[in-house]
């Protein structure tokens, strides 16, 4: 249980910046009996480094007056440090602490590429739905009696309704654009979620052991003159860069593309799945091609086996 | 073309040379030359009760130890200057070795299905056919 920015820096410290964990505050009492409401929003979602982070917060339903007093409003109307004041009073606060619960998922880089890079593919929208639904249901079984639920996103919220409605039948569900600036408990989260992301960056320790902080690689949005010449210029030849990059951003690829040692991985395609073993009519009348030099016996084939001359 | 491997190192005396860690990447990664392993790699393997993990450039690696079969070992040579001649005599010097490598797949654990794996029937078919 952190009571301070600095204890919230200490226990991301402790933990492994290449897998994902949480963060979460203790259930309030009162929010264990009364109904409450959950707000979900997210951090860092476009940028090319870092954690991205979920956050949610839950108070009673007929409890908004404290989120008002604490200053949740439009998260990206407010500053760094005013985020950071909230986020104090959030775990400091008697109001607060006995109203207010949220829970942070710290979702690394490497996780995001590695989803990415999977060989059935796992988009960012999956692997942020199944963040937001896992802490749905971690704050239910943590004993908060959730009641309804408002959800930001930047996608089309219909589908994302529909999906968590689903998943949820008995809670009251909206998703809407934007909904950190219209629901106060949605403007909780967010202040969760930035003010974890913010210091997840300020403490990554580059266990490449790369002696850089933020200064030199900047806030991570591509538009960041910091965080450009970071990618431009931090890599390794054979590795590519260390795992505070998300490799699987485009910024990253065509870098790497461009700069450092070309990697192949194996074809995903199956074999025998696309090609046709029907012969064109024409193959038929063609002179029979007599250089072709012999297939060798699929016990080869299947051990990728041959004879080669490793000194050539 | 001939070629000749020379060996000076004594396998007891160089005991750590012909035991070097080795890591099958499933990947072609075109570079040849020294490469940051310990910075970059080996400080994400993770370790569940033989069970490997890793990432390489973004992706997911599943792993295993593998040692070479009984009477086998791989070996590292080097050449120091290659002959601008073809048909010539080429030299080559022993620089090390491995008798167990960690084999990794992408994104799928190692199975006896592996093509790594199922390579080594050769060793028995092999002795089968050519041993005494």
């Amino acid at each position: 249980m952190i009571k301070s920015l600095q204890e919230l820096q200490d226990y991301i410290k402790s933990k492994d910046n290449f897998t994902n964990f949480t963060n979460s505050s203790v259930v309030p009492d009162v929010c264990k009996t009364e109904p409450c409401m959950l707000g979900v929003d997210e951090a860092g979602r476009g940028p090319v480094l870092g954690p991205m982070v979920y956050g949610i917060a839950y108070c009673p339903v007929n409890q908004t007056k404290v989120l008002k007093d604490l200053g949740c409003a439009d998260s990206k109307a407010l500053t760094e440090d005013k985020r950071d004041d909230i986020f104090s009073k959030m775990i400091t606060e008697e109001d607060s602490l006995n109203n207010v619960g949220w829970i942070a998922d710290v979702i690394s880089p490497n996780y995001i590429s590695n989803s990415m890079y999977r060989r059935a593919k796992h988009s960012l929208n999956e692997v942020s739905m199944n963040s937001a639904i896992a802490l749905i249901k971690k704050a239910a079984e943590s004993g908060a009696n959730i009641t309804e639920v408002y959800v930001d996103t930047v996608g089309p919220p219909e589908k994302y309704q529909a999906k968590l409605s689903e998943i949820f039948p008995d809670y009251k569900i909206t998703v809407a654009k934007k909904a950190d600036s219209i629901y106060p408990i949605v403007s909780a989260a967010s202040i969760v979620a930035k003010v974890t992301r913010d210091h997840a960056l300020k403490v990554w320790k580059f266990l490449e052991g790369l002696e850089l902080n933020q200064a030199e690689f900047g806030s991570g949005y591509p538009g960041d003159p910091v965080t450009k010449k970071f990618i431009r210029e931090q890599i390794d030849h054979v590795f590519g860069y260390p795992m505070l990059v998300r490799f699987s951003w485009s910024t990253a690829e065509l870098m790497l593309q461009e700069k450092a040692a070309t990697c192949t991985f194996e074809d995903i395609d199956e074999p025998g799945s696309k090609r046709s073993n029907t012969k064109s009519i024409s193959s038929f009348f063609a002179k029979p091609n007599e250089d072709k030099p012999r297939k060798r016996h699929k016990f080869f084939d299947e051990r990728h086996l041959s004879v080669g001359n490793p000194f050539e | 073309m001939s070629i000749q491997v020379e060996n000076n190192l004594k396998t007891e005396e160089h005991k750590d040379k012909f035991e070097q860690t080795a890591h099958y990447i499933p990947c072609k990664i075109d570079s040849d030359g020294p490469a940051n392993v310990e910075k970059y790699f080996v400080p994400y393997i993770v370790d569940k009760d033989g069970e490997l993990t890793a990432s390489f450039r973004g992706h997911s690696l599943d792993g295993k130890k593998m040692t070479l079969p009984e009477g086998y070992r791989a070996v590292t040579v080097t050449e120091t200057k290659r002959p601008l001649a073809e048909d010539v005599e080429r030299k080559f010097q022993v620089t090390g070795g491995f008798k167990e490598f960690t084999y990794w797949n992408w994104d799928q654990k190692p199975t006896k299905n592996d093509k790594m794996e199922r390579a080594f029937d050769w060793i028995d078919i092999s002795d089968a056919m050519h041993g005494d």
